[in-house]
């Protein structure tokens, strides 16, 4: 049954090693083994409650699903190895790189390991391709990053993260107020890219912001920016606004500085540009940037001094707002089997987390709106360095999104 | 004035990315218009080189030269390799060969994921080239501009090995007609060997010196070899030279061009190599000989 996700894996961009290859399959048939034939068992039994954890485990995302997963299986453990107060198995499955990948790591979830709910997907194209399965098979799916701005009408589909252009929308207003003359506009040249870019210029323009240009590179074929930044040089732009992620972040902000740009043309961007892995590749070059996010590792508050102390102990790494929302989707079905009165199936489990009030969590508390997705107050950002590590550091509030 | 300011930079730009290709496609050239295998396992050895600078290089030029060593070394083992795996599928035709070298390639990619992790990894390149200088009234980082006199005496060090010794018009004669050298008791799979090995040594220390201009990641051997693969076809096979114009000729579209125009930036790149083959289908500068 495995089988399909290990083709389309193959075909999307490398053979996997033998040895992992095995030892995933293994891992998946332990994990699996015991729901095995027990169809529509979901319905009320008194066994563990099975979550499906589907998060990219090979492929460019890596990082993010293994952040996903850390954060997922750190809330688990510190309750005991409960949700709800009902013993949990979680079922890992791989989301892969592409649609396929994910729609098949879905599709084993749902269908023969007959899990309670889902969790996870970092990608917006597997979003979109598994969404009728869920909606179909009535399974809460709470997602923890994934969540595309033309994701609407959906009944079982929760995000604990942010819609695709929040990022940008948040933005927009207060670069118009700070930034004194045009403002220059470049993206990655796919949905992501654009929705950011349409964010943004919808709190932007409104405001009184003047636009210097908007140019969209080619994805993933460009790694060379300096054509597009001698442009920008050239122009009159007073600040830069960008949407890149992953090593074209990387490529972009380190160009940024070699061909002088920074620390003479302020770029802000939503936090994916120095957020996780990419901020150490970066380096230096990125101090001085800033950034809007839900979420800032340092934000002081009680619920993430321990979130972020006990996520550096454990993982020896920053939490990153994929690991937080995570952890924040753990915390929404906690609080939603923990509600379920009577039978628990993937029903009562959808009405109770449609049921949930405010969340408490580390990035500060927020509820879901009516579109399943997050009422937040969003944050800006700069990069600085603290004490010798560069951190995103919280300097501000731009205000609540989502409502 | 500004605007041709930005443009000479643009084009000094290209200039470095121009001869960064041509020393990753001289070698595949060479290989193709020789041995008739297709190395599809050519980027994995640019990623060869470029992991050699990342692991190697610790800002001094001590850690620069043993990155140099390590991945020319490296790499020229690995052209080696290659060599002696296709070289008894030498009569099953392109497929077999392509096929053998895209898993070597897949393979390699996936241990350098798990050796170097999936993030693209920058290598600062020494402690006293980093920093810019102004050029044309722009900063322009000092690396880039060694990185082109480097290469330029690299490549003109490739030529005059090519088209001016004699064991370049072995090789020569060996890219035009291999039976001929063959029979005249030169052991043409020797050259063969040393043409593969040197042409990947090349595209790794490509890889070890250009990994602050292009730098190693998941997917970059994969973009290495496209672009590697146009200036192949662009230039002709087989050709030191038609590498060499090549690979400025993509530079420039690369960065004049989609400085000029922005909006056709995804279609420059094989827009560039449909008008080439249209005017010239053999390339602009094709090897003499069968064909």
């Amino acid at each position: 049954m495995q089988t399909p996700r290990h083709l389309t894996r193959a075909r999307s961009r490398a053979l996997p090693p033998l040895i992992a290859c095995c030892g995933l399959a293994l891992t998946l048939t332990a994990c699996g083994g015991s729901s095995l034939g027990s169809e529509g068992s979901s319905d009320g039994d008194d066994g563990p409650v099975r979550i499906g954890l589907l998060v990219p485990q090979s492929g460019i995302y890596t990082s993010l699903g293994d952040d996903m997963k850390n954060a997922f299986e750190m809330y688990v453990d510190l309750n005991d190895g409960q949700l709800g107060g009902r013993d949990v198995e979680v079922i890992l499955a791989d989301e892969g790189e592409t649609a396929d990948s994910g729609q098949a790591g879905a599709t084993k979830l749902i269908k023969s390991d007959d899990v309670h709910a889902v969790t996870g997907v970092v990608s917006s194209a597997v979003m979109n391709a598994i969404k009728d399965m869920v909606e179909d098979d009535g399974v809460p799916l709470v997602g923890s990053n994934a969540s595309p701005t033309d994701l609407v009408d959906v009944d079982y589909i929760w995000r604990t993260s942010y819609v695709n252009d929040e990022p940008g929308i948040a933005l927009g207003e207060h670069v118009a107020n700070t930034v004194d003359g045009p403002v220059y506009l470049i993206a990655a040249d796919y949905q992501a890219g654009k929705d950011e870019i349409e964010g943004f210029k919808e709190t932007f323009l409104p405001a009184g912001g003047e636009v210097a240009d908007e140019v969209y590179t080619p994805f993933p074929a460009t790694t060379n920016f300096q054509p597009y930044l001698a442009q920008i040089q050239s122009s009159d732009a007073a600040a830069v606004f960008t949407f890149y992620a992953g090593g074209a972040a990387v490529d972009f902000v380190k160009q940024y500085d070699d061909y002088g740009l920074a620390g003479n043309i302020p770029l802000y961007a939503p936090g994916f540009l120095t957020e996780g892995g990419v901020l150490p590749a970066q380096g230096a070059s990125a101090e001085g940037i800033f950034t809007s996010m839900n979420y800032s590792a340092d934000l002081d508050t009680e619920l993430n001094n321990e979130f972020a102390s006990e996520y550096v102990e454990r993982y020896d790494l920053e939490p990153t707002t994929y690991a937080m929302a995570s952890y924040d989707a753990a915390a929404v079905l906690d609080q939603a089997i923990a509600a379920v009165d009577g039978d628990l199936t993937r029903d009562s489990i959808n009405d109770a987390i449609a049921g949930l009030g405010e969340i408490d969590s580390p990035r500060g508390p927020w509820r879901f709106n009516d579109g399943g997705t997050p009422v937040q107050t969003w944050y800006l950002r700069e990069v600085a360095d603290v004490d010798g590590d560069l951190k995103n550091v919280a300097i501000g509030e731009l205000g609540e999104l989502g409502d | 004035m500004d605007a041709l300011a930005t443009n000479l930079v643009t084009v000094v730009e290209g200039i470095a990315f121009g001869l960064l290709l041509f020393t990753l496609a001289v070698g595949l050239s060479l290989v193709f218009g020789m041995m008739d295998v297709l190395n599809l396992a050519h980027g994995t050895l640019y990623l060869v080189g470029a992991y050699a600078a990342y692991a190697l290089s610790d800002g001094s030029w001590w850690g620069l030269a043993l990155a140099v060593v390590v991945g020319t070394v490296a790499g020229a083992a690995g052209g080696g390799l290659l060599a002696g795996m296709t070289l008894p599928l030498s009569r099953r035709g392109h497929l077999d060969q392509a096929l053998l070298t895209l898993g070597v390639a897949f393979i390699a990619a996936e241990l350098f994921f798990e050796a170097f992790g999936h993030e693209v990894v920058p290598t600062a390149p020494p402690e006293a080239l980093r920093g810019s200088v102004e050029l044309f009234g722009r900063q322009y980082p000092v690396y880039r501009l060694v990185f082109i006199a480097v290469a330029a005496v690299l490549a003109l060090a490739v030529y005059l090995v090519f088209e001016r010794s004699t064991l370049g018009a072995l090789v020569r004669a060996t890219v035009a007609d291999r039976e001929m050298v063959h029979a005249m008791g030169v052991d043409t799979r020797k050259v063969l060997f040393g043409v593969f090995a040197v042409g990947a040594a090349l595209a790794a220390i490509g890889g070890t010196l250009g990994a602050p201009l292009l730098a190693p990641g998941p997917g970059i051997d994969e973009r290495v070899l496209v672009l590697s693969l146009v200036v192949v076809v662009i230039g002709g096979l087989g050709s030191v030279r038609g590498a060499l114009l090549g690979g400025l000729l993509i530079g420039q579209v690369q960065t004049l061009g989609v400085s000029l125009l922005p909006d056709l930036a995804p279609f420059l790149l094989f827009g560039a190599m449909l008008v080439v083959l249209a005017i010239k289908p053999a390339g602009l500068v094709p090897a003499g000989g069968r064909r």
